[in-house]
């Protein structure tokens, strides 16, 4: 168990160097700092935003419902994050095999003593936190509008919005880190990843359209229905589950893929 | 230590390698000498457990490489023909994780570590990113990484290839330095490398071992192709006749050199095995009235040992082939009641010695008369 934790800590760490060594990683989060800025003084400030909306009410004397634009900006600006985030994340889980495989290290892991399982763990929770690094400044600028919210923004909304980021992303890394694993080609990963998630994302569309149980069951995969969950402010089980599913879904089709490239390559 | 039985692998179709049998002694260095595509790196990729093997076993440090893969790669050392590198890590950084990931205790990483800069003259570069280093340097901390966590069995598929001269002697010398504590399978298809670095050679073609034995045993089994080359003045017909029924002379012949004066001659001087006719072939000339200019030792190369046992395809002769094929026939038969037919390299690769000698010294001839 020791060693297992160990090995666990040593990949991720390198997991984790390798992204804050490369200037590539440094672009991505600057990209996605840049674009989420702008959508966060568009959607708040912008001719079209909240607070224009708001003002706009009560000149016009409406009154009723009121408007929470705290809670209503949250869930708006946690939308748009999750989609700057479809773009994203297979950026970055896109070298997390294929580059080992390129680069013929695969064969250092696959001839050291560690499983299959936990060198795919520490390099989705090093992907991971490297994401999760990404969001803290937006934490910063969220804290700040928000404490201006009168009334007071729900801290929870908060909360579960962004644990709902995160479980998406990891789910997402999850199933982008199986996809590297098939193929040397780290483009051709991010390329087939993007329209998995994509796939993913719109499931719901397709759903709508089928009737009966199977259209029920698939409405329930749809990564966009369980995340719009958690950014609500509702916690459901069930959207944690979901998401948790596919991370331990890429995680072991991940080591499956590892386990059978060395035993059929030639 | 290092004990493979029988082992094959089949790609598809395809054998990789063939009922391959070896073994290695605590403390040797073995070479793994074939040409390109013999099957040397998938033979180590099954020794690490990188591929499970079609059939037959292999055991590090009495550990199956399959059954007990996790106790075998913490027992190992792997440098795979290209060095596997994280070019953003620096070379310090990518040793301490691949010690953390051998399973080496924290306590002693650091200096595990220090030591296997030290062993690899990577002091310097410590700090450097690994991307920035020259090959010889990535080559070495190649290595660095195979005995970071100071393994008992070291497998180096390679481990000179793309070198230049002096990075070549260094990393032979760190090889050698290594046998003792460790033991050691090193792949190559440079031939002088095996019998400057190796203690024992396993030639291997067509994914089959096709001899076993020391470089020195090597050459000595083809003995009867040492022999003298002169460089001789006068009439050669007075003395030729006479040379070849010198005892312990095999075989007297002519050989054409364009860079000697017309007056001048080489004579190629083939021995049987036994006492060394030198003093008699130097009297004989000398008393003739011949001059004497050049006497010189020949000796077989394991170069040649190389070539002659992986190339018997072009040179093979046909009755040889025949006389084999009746011995594995009948040993075939013999099998259910013998002791398990192990695959008996002896026979099958003096088969080989004969046959290239016989054609060898046939091509030389051919070479003689040809002006």
């Amino acid at each position: 168990m020791r060693t297992l934790f160990a090995n666990f800590v040593a990949i991720y760490r390198r997991e984790l160097q390798s992204y804050f060594a490369s200037p590539f990683a440094y672009v991505i989060a600057g990209v996605f700092w840049l674009l989420s800025g702008f959508f966060f003084v568009a959607l708040l400030m912008g001719p079209q935003g909240l607070i224009q909306q708001a003002a706009y009410r009560d000149q016009m004397g409406i009154t009723n419902p009121p408007v929470d634009v705290a809670y209503q900006f949250l869930s708006f600006f946690l939308g748009t994050l999750s989609s700057l985030a479809l773009f994203i994340l297979p950026i970055l889980s896109m070298g997390l095999y294929a580059e080992e495989r390129k680069r013929g290290t695969l064969e250092l892991l696959a001839t050291s003593p560690l499983t299959n399982w936990i060198v795919a763990l520490g390099k989705l929770m090093g992907a991971l936190t490297f994401f999760i690094t990404m969001l803290l400044p937006l934490l910063i600028y969220q804290a700040i509008a928000l404490s201006a919210a009168d009334p007071p923004a729900q801290f929870t909304v908060m909360l579960l919005g962004h644990l709902g980021l995160v479980l998406l992303a990891a789910a997402v890394l999850s199933l982008g880190m199986f996809i590297s694993s098939l193929t040397d080609s780290t483009i051709l990963a991010a390329i087939l990843t993007f329209a998995l998630v994509l796939f993913l994302w719109v499931i719901d569309l397709v759903a709508d359209s089928l009737a009966g149980p199977v259209g029920e069951a698939l409405k329930h995969l749809s990564l966009i229905r369980n995340y719009t969950t958690l950014t609500q402010g509702i916690f459901d089980s069930s959207s944690v589950i979901v998401f948790l599913t596919y991370v331990v879904l890429g995680l072991f089709l991940t080591a499956q893929s590892i386990e059978a490239f060395r035993f059929q390559r030639s | 230590m290092i004990e493979v039985e029988h082992l094959s692998k089949i790609y598809g179709a395809t054998p990789a390698i063939q009922d391959v049998t070896f073994s290695v002694e605590q403390g040797e260095i073995l070479g793994f000498l074939g040409p390109n595509g013999a099957g040397k790196t998938t033979t180590m990729r099954i020794l690490t457990g990188y591929l499970p093997a079609s059939s037959g076993t292999a055991r590090i440090a009495g550990f199956d490489v399959h059954e007990d893969s996790m106790a075998v790669r913490q027992r190992i050392g792997y440098l795979p023909e290209t060095p596997p590198l994280y070019p953003d890590m620096t070379v310090e950084s990518f040793l301490h994780f691949v010690a953390r990931i051998k399973g080496v205790v924290a306590g002693d990483r650091a200096k595990q570590v220090e030591s296997a800069m030290q062993r690899c003259n990577l002091l310097e570069k410590r700090k450097v990113l690994i991307r920035k280093l020259s090959k010889g340097f990535k080559q070495r901390v190649g290595i660095a990484q195979a005995i970071v966590h100071d393994p008992p069995a070291i497998i180096l598929d390679e481990p000179t290839v793309g070198l230049d001269p002096r990075q070549i002697i260094d990393v032979r010398n760190l090889i050698k330095s290594l046998a003792g504590d460790h033991t050691i399978i090193l792949s190559t298809h440079i031939l002088p490398e095996v019998s400057m670095t190796c203690s024992r050679v396993a030639i291997i073609n067509r994914g089959k071992v096709v001899a076993t034995n020391t470089p020195e045993q090597l050459m000595a089994e083809l003995a009867g192709e040492s022999g003298y080359d002169l460089e001789v003045e006068g009439n050669l017909a007075l003395v030729q006749d006479r040379l070849q029924i010198l005892a312990g002379v095999k075989s007297v012949e002519r050989v054409s050199d364009e860079t000697l004066s017309d007056d001048r001659q080489r004579l190629r001087i083939a021995l049987e095995a036994g006492p060394d006719p030198g003093r008699e072939i130097a009297a004989l000339i000398v008393g003739s009235g011949l001059g004497l200019y050049e006497m010189r030792r020949t000796k077989v190369s394991l170069e040649k040992v190389f070539l002659d046992l992986t190339t018997e395809e072009k040179t093979i002769d046909p009755d040889l082939v025949a006389e084999a094929y009746d011995r594995a026939t009948t040993s075939a038969g013999s099998l259910p009641d013998s002791t398990p037919a192990v695959a008996d390299p002896w026979d099958a690769d003096s088969a080989h010695l004969d046959s290239t000698v016989e054609t060898d010294s046939t091509d030389d001839r051919s070479e003689g008369e040809a002006p």
